[in-house]
Order: C-alpha cells, then structure tokens, then sequence
C-alpha cells in the first residue's frame, strides 16, 4: 500500500486530473443554476452521476495499456460505424434528430459522443503505421476516410454539431502526422470549396444561424434571438458577475439552451469577466498540460492518441466560447465537462482516462 | 515497438510547440472579446438586461365622478372583469377561442378576428376578449383554468353614467384613445407627464373630453419581473396612481331630469342656466343615447345603427345643431329699435301682413295698431318689418352681434357652432353675391339666412334678463374636489361683455316680454303662472312654405314648424334663463312655453328656499301641452 501511494500520485497526472475535476464541478455548478427551480431541477442531480460514471469510465481506461486499445481500434471502429449505421433503425427521435439509444431507467445513450474514442484511437494506430517525416499519400487518404464516413453518418442523423467535432481530428492527424505542401494547398482549396458547396445543402435553419451570425440584429425575435439574448447575458455580466443563481437573462429564460450550448454565457452572466477570465486559464493550463503529456509520450502511438485526444477537447471549448459571443456561428458544439449531457461527460472523461493512460505508462520501464 | 526505435520526434515536438502557443493566443484573443462585451460595453447590455426582466404596467388611476350641483352622481365607476387571452400561452389558438365562444355565446369568427386584429402587438400584450364579464361567468373561467392558464381574468373599473340618457351629451362618454388623439395630445402639451396611452379609455365627448385631465387623475404602475414567455414570475415595485378630482357641474338634476321626462318622445333641446353667472342649470338635446353603451366595445352594427339615426342622436343639439331663430329673435330687434333713435311708442298699423320692395310680407295675424312693447306681446311680424326696413341690416346685425350671436358663447363643451349674423360683407364672402335689400325684411323677423344655436339665444336672453345688461359665459363647471386632500376650487369665466342699456331701454323690453305671457293675447298667455313673474318669446321656424302651412298640424310631422321658446323668471332679479326648441313642434307657445314656465317656476321655488315636498310635487307634476295659438 505504502508503495502504492508513493508511486500513484508520480505516475497518474494530478494536474490534468485536478484541471478536469475542477472544470466539471464548474459545469455542476452551472447546470444547477440554469436549471434549479425550474421543471428540469433534476438535471443537476443527472450531472453528478454522469461525471461519477465519467471518473469510473476514465478509471477503467487507465488501468488498460493503451496500446492494447490501439491495437484492437480497428475492430472497436467498426463496431463504432456499425452502431451509427444501425442507429436511424432503433434510434430514439429527440429533437429531430435520431441520434440516441435508449439504455432504460429514462436514460439515453449518444453513439455519436462515444464514437469519437474510437476514432481517435483509430487515427493514432493509423498514424503509428507510418512514421515518416511526411505521410504517405495512402496514409492521408486512410484518414480521411476514417474520419469522412462517421462524419457522414452522424449528419445524416441530422446533427451536425457533433459532426464538426470530428473535424479536429483530421486537422490533428494531417499536421502532426507530417502533410506534405501540396496536400496542404488541395485541403485549403477543397475546405474552400466545401464549405462554399455546403451552403445549398444546408438546411434552413442552419442558413439562418449563419445569416444571423454575420448581423445579431437581423431579427431581435426571430434567428437572432438566441445569439442577442447570449451577448446581453454575457455583457451584463460585467466585472464581477451578478452572483451564483442571479443572471436574470438565464434564471428567467431569456437565454436559449443554457444549460447545454449557452452555458458559457450563463457563467459569464453571473460571474463576470473575472469568472471568464479564470475559467479560460484553467482551460489553457489543461491543454498545456495535455501537450506536455504528449510529448513524454513514449511512443508514436500514445503521443498521437494524446495530441487528438486534448485537441479535440481545446477545439470544441474553444469553438463553444467563441459561439457564445456570437464570433462564430451557433453550430450547436457543447462546452466539453461544463454541457449538461450525459454521453458528452462520459465520452470526455473516457478521454481524459486515455491521456492518463498514455501519461501513466511514459516511462519504457513500468 | 520496432516503429518508434526509427522515429524522428523532432518535427512532432516543434509542432507541439507552435500548437501550445497558438492556443494560449487564441485563449487570449477569447478573453478580449469578453473584455470587450462585458467590460467595456457592461453598462449597455445591463440596461438592455434590465429591459428584459422588467415589465412597467400602467394602472389606471380611478376616474373623478361627476356629481351635479347638489351632489348627485352623474358618473361614478364600478368594479367589472375583463377577460384577457395571453397568446403567448396559448398553445391552441381555436380550441381556447371555442371554449370562450360556447361560454359568452358568441360567434367563434368574431373572436378569431379580434385576435388576428391584434396580431400586429407583441404577442405579451394581452388581447382583450369579452368585457364586464359576471361572477358566474368568472367562475366559469376560473374553474377551467388549469385548462386554459392563457385566459386571464382582469379586474378593472367600468365608467357607469348613472342617469342613463339623462344628461348624456353634457356628460359625453369613454372610449379608447386613438393613435391620433395620443399624438393630438402630445403635440398640444409637450411637457405632459401623464398622456394617454393608445387604448387607453378617454373622454371622447362633453365635460368627460373637456375635463379629460382633470378627471383622469395621475397612473401608478406596477412593475414586474418577468421571465422569457412574459409571464409575470414577480413584483418589484409599484408607484400608487393618483386618482382623479370630483366634478361637481353646475347642472341641477331636478330640472334636467323634467326636461327629459317631457322630451320623452320629442326631439329638440332645453338649456337653463343663471343669467347672472352664466351657470348651466339644465342642458338636454334629445334624442339621446345611453352613455353606457360606449362602455363596452361596440359592435360595427351597434354603431351603424346610433350613427344612421335619422334623428342624429349623437349630436348635441343645444350647440352644434343651427336653426333659424324665428320670433324668438325679436327682442334683440327691439333692442336695435332702441338704440338707433326709433321711439317705442311709435305705431305701426298692421292689416295681416304689407309689402316691402314690392313685395307682400305676410303677418301671422291682424294686429291693428301696435307699439313695441305691445309688437313683443303678439309677436306682430308687421312692426318688426316696417322697424327693420327701417334700421337696415347693419344696425340689426351690430345688435345681434352684441347680444353674441355669429360666434362661440365659450361654454366649456366643444364643437360649439358660431351661426351666422348676416351682413353684406358677410353675403359677399360667403355667397359670393351682394346682399338683397328683401332680405332685411325676413331678417327682421328672425327668418332669412339667420342662423342660431339654442345656447347663443339662452346667452342673448341673459343680457336682456339683466338689468346692468351683463352677458355671462355659459359653463358647466361648477367646483372641483381633490378627493385626497379635500381641497376644492372653483373656476367661473370672466365675462367682460355686456349690453348698454340708454335709459328705459331695459325696461320696455322686459315689459314686452313680460306680456307675452302674462298679459291676455300674450303669444303664452297659456303658460303664465302665478307668482312666477316669467317673461319670454315665442318663436316658430317655417319649415315649409305658407300654403302647406295653412294645413297645420295635418302636415306630416317632418314638415310641421319648429317651436321656440326664450324666457327668463321672474322679472325682477332673475334667477333663471330657459330656451326650449322642438323640432317640428309646430308653435313655440304650446309645446315649448309649457315646459320652460315649469322649469322656471322649480328653479324659482328652489332658490326661494321652496320646501322639499313641494319642489318634489312639482317635479313630479306632468308638463302639458298648453292651448294652440298663433305667434
């Protein structure tokens, strides 16, 4: 036991384990906020249990090598595309989108969240496979494919919030997998073309996210709504914030989703700018510190898993507080461990246990 | 791991590096933006939060009553419930209106379009479906509203005109302020604290417009809390309204309530007021409609029907409505006779009638030799020709104008008409040819292009009742009452006007007057009452020509003669003027004499302290017509 405790705290790091416990009591604090006292009340208590079955989760994937998981990626991806196809037969419909499983006692399951550990465990065995300064041309089109079929598959449920956090991983994978230029120019120009060609298969209401993205006011009780309501909230925060429970614009409903999407804008409501300010340091110490484990990383393998595990994270937090001020569109992209969302918490701890995992096994000789 | 053993990491950890920075970058380009919003624009979107979460509601302040001078309520307010639909809570439009239509039984179409009126106000704003509802209707709503939590039931005051018709065009009555009259105000009192709100009730007629401040009072408003749906989730903080002054008129509604009685079934006006102060005691034009009617919403065939009434009962024909002036104009005749160097005692032989400018003007009857005063007596038109070639129309017209008429008499009620003295510079602007010299000659007996309002003949009658001459201002203000300190205060309008009497003038017109009815062969020698001293003049209006008129009262009743009556009681220190005109009434002494001599005689009973027992007996006596003769 003695040795037990005198290697634990070495080997497993405290530090992204503490920023991520830190962030999800945030989130707790929050989701009781923006929904105490109203008919969802008992969302705050669904949160603790998600992040308790989170901590289990990442407890689990720390006590297996990673590299076991990468070996077996192929198959758990597969499983993982089996499921997302399966989904528009047995899905449950919420929202207009069939995104969900239901797994009884009133809860549901989101293969979409979870799909994205066996993606990134997928592109990290990929990566592994080919180790040269450059990719090879093969091993671009590999994970461009990895990534471009459950892209498809989840925006066909339609949810095309979850489907851009997949995006990330390409970025990930290409630039530190080693792109050649040329490649480079045809992503910037086809990404150009994408999203140009994009606009007409866009539903309408997603036109209208973007059109009121580029001018808040366009409709102050229709599309803009939701982006003018956050930036009220978010403005009349100030310095220090109205107080825990007091943002008037999220306590009495002017704030649209605000304990999923705009939940950022509820804590700067009520904490201020001084609350925003902490919150985005203790972000930026968890990448950092994420970028740090990738780099003692001992292999190819672990460092990649690392880098497209926290990076995802980064880039949806990211995204989400840009969102929230209405500096990038409303794509529907949660605040990873902040949300309310069971399969999201769950499949971010799951994440956070497989960082551990690569930092708990740098050293060749354990 | 045979991979690794050839790896180069070096590209990988340089990439590290530039990620590690490019996200402490944009971590710090985030943190400006919320610099930006919450720190230096904070104060903006706090207000723009505050707007949010506070709704300010006007509450009505309750209306001042109007009471009349004896402390009568005229008009006061009672509780009533009004029946609101919040749309925004409404989740099926059709299945809320059914229920409400099958409980008022009313038409579903109709509601439906009373919404879709109001689509165009922001779907908080309550629509308003049924008014005055009663207890068991409330009930009824309340007890379905778990149901239907979109319909709301609103306590609010109802204007209630407790002397139904009564005195319904002195009063006026509420209606909602429209966008124009909110805009009317606002441009005529800028620095108004209190405007009305469109939709707001208003006065919309009478003292109720007149006194629209007054009565109104100050609103208080209630603001609340409420969250994204409008629903109101708490209060904080209310400002109490002030309520409105009492009114106190200066109407007596003994008197107004016998001329109603007798104008049951006529149609015509009575105004009575003090000469000496210009105190409006009764003021009726009848037909009238019930002011409460315009308490609840009106429906389009409601209104048709009030507004395409032959007999106009909107209008208020004591001031709005014109008429020849018929005999009734000839004591300020007599008045131009005194005062352009004619001697009173001069005779004139009347044989039914004599021509003028080649013309035969005809008299109603055979007077023989008349004087003045004795021309007063029996309205003789032959005098008052021959007197009127004699003056010309300028010097009738200067008479007529100092005694008021040709413009407003300033009575605190709008739309008043000016009538028409004529002149010759009159005829050239305003019929673009000159002035007939036959036409003095009708004038002379108050017909021609004359034109008069009952209230400026009730005015011109003052400056005759008073001996120094005076012409008040008519006016229905008496005092006003601040119901919370009690203060009270009083408005009275100068007049500066009056009449210049030379010596014996005043006194032989009274005496002429005095005659028509008190003297055998007076016009309403059938009116007189003992005691009362009542001097007035007949008067009747040709409606149609003097062939058909021969007929008399066989014509059909829209071709029957107006019937006048001016007079003032008693003689000597009058207390009350009374002009009383029904139209198609055929002679002033039959239908209207009767009823000013017992207006009179009340008022002239009341102010000698007359006992309540005999005022009421008095009051209850039945006006009749009195005995057909010729004026």
């Amino acid at each position: 036991m003695s040795r037990l405790a005198e290697i634990l705290p070495r080997r497993i790091d405290l530090r992204i384990l503490f920023l991520a416990l830190a962030l999800t009591a945030i989130g707790i604090a929050m989701v009781v906020s923006t929904t105490a006292g109203t008919p969802r009340g008992d969302l705050a208590g669904k949160q603790i249990l998600f992040a308790v079955l989170g901590l289990i989760a990442a407890g689990v994937l720390l006590a297996i090598d990673y590299r076991i998981l990468l070996q077996y990626s192929p198959g758990l991806y597969g499983f993982t595309l089996l499921v997302l196809l399966l989904l528009p037969i047995f899905g449950k419909r919420i929202v207009g989108a069939k995104s969900w499983l239901k797994v009884g006692g009133g809860f549901q399951l989101q293969p979409s969240e979870f799909a994205r550990i066996s993606i990134a465990l997928l592109l990290a065995w990929i990566l592994e496979n080919d180790d040269r300064a450059l990719l090879r041309s093969r091993t671009i089109w590999a994970l461009a494919a990895a990534i471009g079929v459950p892209v498809i598959l989840v925006m066909l449920q339609p949810d095309l919030g979850v489907a851009l956090t997949y995006l990330p991983f390409l970025l990930t994978a290409l630039f530190f997998g080693g792109l050649p230029r040329r490649w480079w120019a045809i992503l910037i120009v086809s990404g150009t073309l994408a999203v140009g060609g994009s606009w007409f298969l866009l539903k309408d209401y997603q036109k209208d996210r973007i059109r009121t993205f580029l001018d808040p006011n366009l409709a102050a009780r229709g599309a803009g709504y939701q982006v003018r309501q956050a930036r009220i909230a978010i403005g009349s925060g100030g310095i220090f914030g109205k107080g825990w429970k007091r943002g008037t614009q999220s306590r009495l409903g002017f704030l649209p989703v605000r304990h999923t999407d705009f939940i950022f804008a509820a804590l700067a409501e009520e904490w201020g700018f001084a609350g925003v300010a902490i919150f985005l340091a203790l972000y930026g110490f968890l990448i950092a510190q994420g970028l740090a484990l990738a780099r003692d990383a001992r292999d190819r393998g672990g460092a990649m898993l690392v880098l497209l595990l926290i990076l995802n994270i980064a880039a949806q937090a990211l995204v989400n507080v840009a969102m929230n001020v209405g500096v990038m569109p409303t794509t529907g992209i949660t605040l990873p461990f902040v949300s309310y969302g069971g399969s999201s918490l769950v499949a971010t701890w799951c994440m956070v246990g497989l960082i551990l995992s690569v930092a708990y096994r740098r050293y060749v000789n354990v | 791991m045979p991979a690794s053993a050839r790896e180069d990491r070096r590209p990988v950890l340089s990439r590290i590096d530039v990620i590690a920075r490019g996200t402490w970058v944009l971590i710090g380009v985030l943190a400006g933006v919320y610099w930006v919003h919450q720190v230096l624009r904070g104060e903006a979107y706090e207000r723009q939060a505050e707007n949010n979460r506070l709704r300010r509601v006007p509450v009505t302040a309750p209306r001042g009553f109007i009471l009349d001078r004896n402390g009568n309520v005229l008009a006061e307010n009672e509780p009533s419930f009004t029946l609101l639909l919040y749309r925004r809570e409404t989740k099926d439009l059709d299945a809320s209106l059914r229920f409400v239509a099958e409980l008022f039984n009313r038409s579903f179409d109709d509601l439906k379009r009373r919404v879709e009126r109001d689509r165009s106000y922001y779907d908080f704003v309550p629509v308003v479906l049924q008014e005055n509802l009663t207890i068991s209707e409330v009930g009824a709503v309340q007890a379905r509203s778990l149901e239907h939590p979109e319909l709301v039931v609103q306590k609010t005051e109802r204007r209630v005109y407790t002397q139904g018709a009564a005195a319904a065009h002195l009063l006026g009555h509420l209606g909602e302020a429209t966008a124009e009259q909110v805009a009317a105000r606002a441009k005529a009192r800028p620095l108004d604290t209190n405007p009305p709100r469109p939709g707001e009730a208003i006065g919309q007629q009478g003292v109720e417009s007149m006194y629209q401040e007054l009565l109104a009072g100050v609103s208080g408003s209630r603001t609340y809390v409420i969250d994204s749906f409008g629903r109101e989730v708490g209060e904080s903080g209310h400002e109490s309204p002030l309520p409105g002054n009492t009114l106190r008129l200066t109407i007596d509604l003994s008197l107004q309530k016998i001329a109603e009685d007798y104008f049951a079934d006529k149609v015509g006006s009575v105004v009575a007021l003090d000469p000496k102060t210009g105190e409006i005691l009764a003021l009726l034009s009848a037909p009238a409609y019930d002011p409460n009617f315009f308490t609840k919403r009106v429906s389009r065939s409601e209104w048709e029907d009030i507004v395409e009434d032959p007999d106009h009962p909107l209008n208020n024909r004591v001031l709005q409505n014109v008429y020849s002036p018929g005999s009734v104009w000839k004591p300020y005749m007599a008045y131009a006779i005194l005062t352009h160097g004619i001697d009173p005692t001069e005779r004139v032989f009347c044989q039914g009638g004599a021509t003028f400018y080649g013309r035969f003007f005809r008299c109603h009857g055979r007077h023989g030799s008349v004087d003045l005063t004795t021309a007063l007596q029996v309205s003789c038109d032959t005098y008052f020709y021959t007197m009127g070639k004699r003056l010309g129309i300028d010097a009738i017209a200067e008479s007529a104008g100092l005694f008021g008429f040709g413009r407003p008499t300033g009575i605190d009620l709008a739309y008043e008409k000016s009538g028409i003295v004529p002149s010759p510079a009159w005829s050239l602007a305003a019929r673009k040819h000159p002035w007939y010299i036959g036409e003095t000659i009708s004038v002379a007996i108050g017909q021609g292009p004359v034109l008069v309002t009952a209230l400026q003949i009730a005015r011109g009658m003052s400056g005759i009742a008073n001996a120094d001459g005076a012409l008040p201002t008519p006016h229905l203000f008496h005092i006003g009452e601040n119901v919370r300190t009690g203060e009270r205060f009083v408005y009275r309008p100068e007049s500066k006007e009056s009449i210049p009497y030379p010596p014996g003038a005043h006194e032989t017109i009274v005496e002429g007057l005095w005659r028509v009815v008190n003297m055998p062969g007076g016009t309403a020698y059938a009116s007189r009452v003992p005691g009362l001293d009542l001097c007035g003049k007949t008067g009747s209006v040709q409606v149609v020509g003097q062939k058909e008129a021969k007929k008399g009262h066989l014509l059909p009743e829209k071709l029957r003669d107006h019937g006048w009556f001016a007079s003032f009681a008693p003689k000597d220190d009058p207390k009350i003027v009374v002009v009383v005109f029904v139209e198609h009434g055929e002679h002033g002494a039959t239908v209207a004499a009767p009823l000013a001599a017992r207006l009179a005689e009340y008022w002239v009973a009341k102010s000698r302290g007359g006992k309540p027992e005999l005022l009421a007996a008095l009051a209850a006596r039945p006006v009749g017509h009195a005995r057909a003769r010729a004026d």
